[in-house]
């Protein structure tokens, strides 16, 4: 269980978080999104220990990762950015020491490194010395590293930066697994890494949290982007206004313009009032026809465009 | 501050396997060697000195540290800093005297093996004279205390530094600055009071007793004590950049 309370953290002048609150409980996978230096990176030290915070508190199962350091860091697996390693070290050696510097008792530590090897895929490169190999091996390794205990908590900063498509979904899925027993917190800038495996979302923008959720219940927040693409034709001699009222619901022209057979393209979304909280789409899109054929015009196509994660994150994290 | 805990030793067993799978300690163990050996035989002509003493191969010991000890030490915090690595054992369950303590240790084992291959020296001068074998026990205790302050100190200029060349060169100055104090009160004239604080800050002036064969207790604790304070020292700069 992870317990964060207006967290924040200034580094000189530079403000890196602000006022951030959440939780994760065990069985979670929370995927932290937002831009370079938006302040994931920060969020996930302060819960390691690496940095404390200037204020606010971190709690990992009850402890304060300031006042009990040494008992949250047992309990923690920790994957930070680039995957740093012993370049001199082979990943066998790398993965002795990590065994031995985190108490794992003698007798089970061949065998448990020999497990995370199997599940990370590193058996074929064990003897060979990190520094000689790529940086997916790498990647894998910074992995194995931080399951080696069996951590109740796995905090991994872009787990899989540098991996081909396949290892991608290996390790996607390993995290899925490792997911349904552990709490997981992953930093990424992949949006459907986010939707592949994380059962909710934190998007981070300038140090606050500027959503969270799952996807799904971010998109309901926003769905007044929910847009429509309809293309027409008939009588279309003047422009559309910008704003109009059709049975009650209220429209915006986000949108218009000529296309080379002669018809009209619009880019339309309904405007989200209280009085429209339970009213679907689906009856939306409706009433939007109805609209088109009161005004005596053709419609040649319509199609209706949900708001993706990816408009939400542009969305949230436009500069301003 | 904890006693000597699994992880420190598990640190130091890591450190100690890098290092001597690296070319740059055996370089160092050689110009140990070849420095003190160039000195004592060639530049202080020990066969015509006509006395069975190795007091002139302790006498540059202080000298050469500061060029020795800079580069044992240099990457022991600054290279963990570069390279990132600093981040996973700052996240592992040590704690900060745990992790100083483990550098510290291999650190003083590099030292350890350099001083135990200048054992060969003493070995073979044995039978041209009659040597005290007590005095060169005594140097030896100095030179190994004299070690473990600098190796200390060296290692906390490793952790302010952002990378190994301006570790080392911090090193060698702050080294050359505490080594030598005390040849400002013989090359100025100074109040005697402030001459015997400068004196009393200097490593090289208490490492003077062992080299004259004379283990005093004030000097060995001077050194216990100055190690522990730069260990200290590096703890705290350890749990500042925490804050930072």
């Amino acid at each position: 269980m992870i317990e964060v309370h207006q967290l924040s953290k200034r580094y000189g002048t530079v403000q890196a978080v602000r006022d951030v609150s959440f939780q994760v409980g065990t069985g979670q996978v929370i995927g932290l999104l937002g831009p370079n230096g938006a302040g994931k990176t920060t969020i996930m030290k302060i819960l390691t220990g690496y940095h404390y915070p200037t204020s606010g508190s971190a709690l990992i199962d009850g402890l304060s990762v300031e006042e009990y350091p040494e008992e949250v860091k047992k309990r923690i697996g920790y994957l930070p950015e680039n995957a740093p390693s012993y370049g001199d070290l082979s990943p066998l050696e790398y993965l002795s020491f990590v065994a031995e510097a985190r108490a794992i008792p003698k007798d089970k530590r061949a065998s448990r490194i020999k497990q995370v090897m199997d599940q990370c895929s590193l058996q074929e490169v064990k003897n060979k010395s990190i520094e000689t190999l790529s940086k997916g091996y790498r990647q894998r390794l910074g992995l194995a590293q931080a399951i080696l205990h069996d951590p109740a908590i796995l905090i991994l900063d872009e787990p899989t930066t540098g991996l081909d498509p396949n290892q991608i979904l290996e390790i996607r899925a390993l995290i899925r697994e490792l997911g349904k027993s552990k709490t997981v917190i992953l930093s990424t800038h992949i949006l459907q890494e986010v939707e592949a495996v994380c059962s909710q979302v934190i998007i981070i923008h300038q140090g606050r949290i500027a959503a969270q959720g799952t996807s799904a219940e971010i998109g309901r927040t926003l769905k007044g982007q929910d847009s429509w693409h309809l293309e027409l034709r008939g009588n279309l001699s003047e422009a559309l206004p910008e704003r109009f009222v059709f049975n009650n619901v209220s429209f915006i022209v986000q949108n218009q313009k000529r296309l080379e057979n002669g018809n009209l393209f619009i880019k339309i979304s309904h405007i989200d009032e209280p009085a429209m909280a339970n009213v679907s789409p689906h009856a939306i899109g409706e009433t939007l026809f109805d609209w088109v054929v009161a005004q005596g015009y053709k419609l040649t196509h319509m199609e209706h465009q949900k708001v993706s994660l990816e408009d939400i994150f542009v969305q949230l994290t436009k500069e301003g | 501050m904890k006693g000597l805990s699994s992880q420190s030793i598990a640190l130091a067993k890591k450190e100690l396997y890098s290092a001597l799978n690296s070319p740059a300690t055996y370089g160092v163990w050689a110009f140990f060697l070849l420095f003190n050996s160039i000195t004592f035989f060639y530049l202080q002509k020990f066969f015509s000195l006509d006395s069975a003493t190795l007091r002139p191969y302790f006498s540059v010991i202080p000298l050469v540290y500061t060029l020795l000890i800079p580069a044992i030490t240099m990457k022991s915090w600054a290279e963990e800093r570069k390279t990132g690595t600093a981040e996973l054992l700052l996240t592992m369950p040590f704690s900060e005297w745990d992790l100083v303590l483990g550098k510290f240790l291999s650190s003083l084992m590099i030292l350890v093996i350099a001083l135990v291959l200048t054992l060969g020296v003493p070995f073979s001068l044995f039978p041209l004279g009659d040597f005290d074998g007590g005095v060169i026990i005594s140097e030896y205790v100095g030179a190994l205390l004299l070690g473990m302050a600098a190796v200390a100190l060296g290692q906390l200029f490793s952790s302010l530094a952002k990378n190994q060349i301006s570790a080392f060169l911090g090193g060698v100055v702050v080294l050359l600055a505490v080594m030598l104090l005390n040849q400002l009160t013989s090359l100025m004239d100074l109040p005697k009071i402030l001459a015997d604080i400068l004196n009393y800050l200097s490593l090289a002036f208490h490492f003077e007793s062992f080299a004259r064969g004379i283990l005093d207790s004030r000097d060995i604790l001077f050194f216990i004590l100055v190690t522990l304070l730069f260990l200290f020292i590096n703890t705290r700069v350890l749990l500042f950049r925490k804050w930072s």
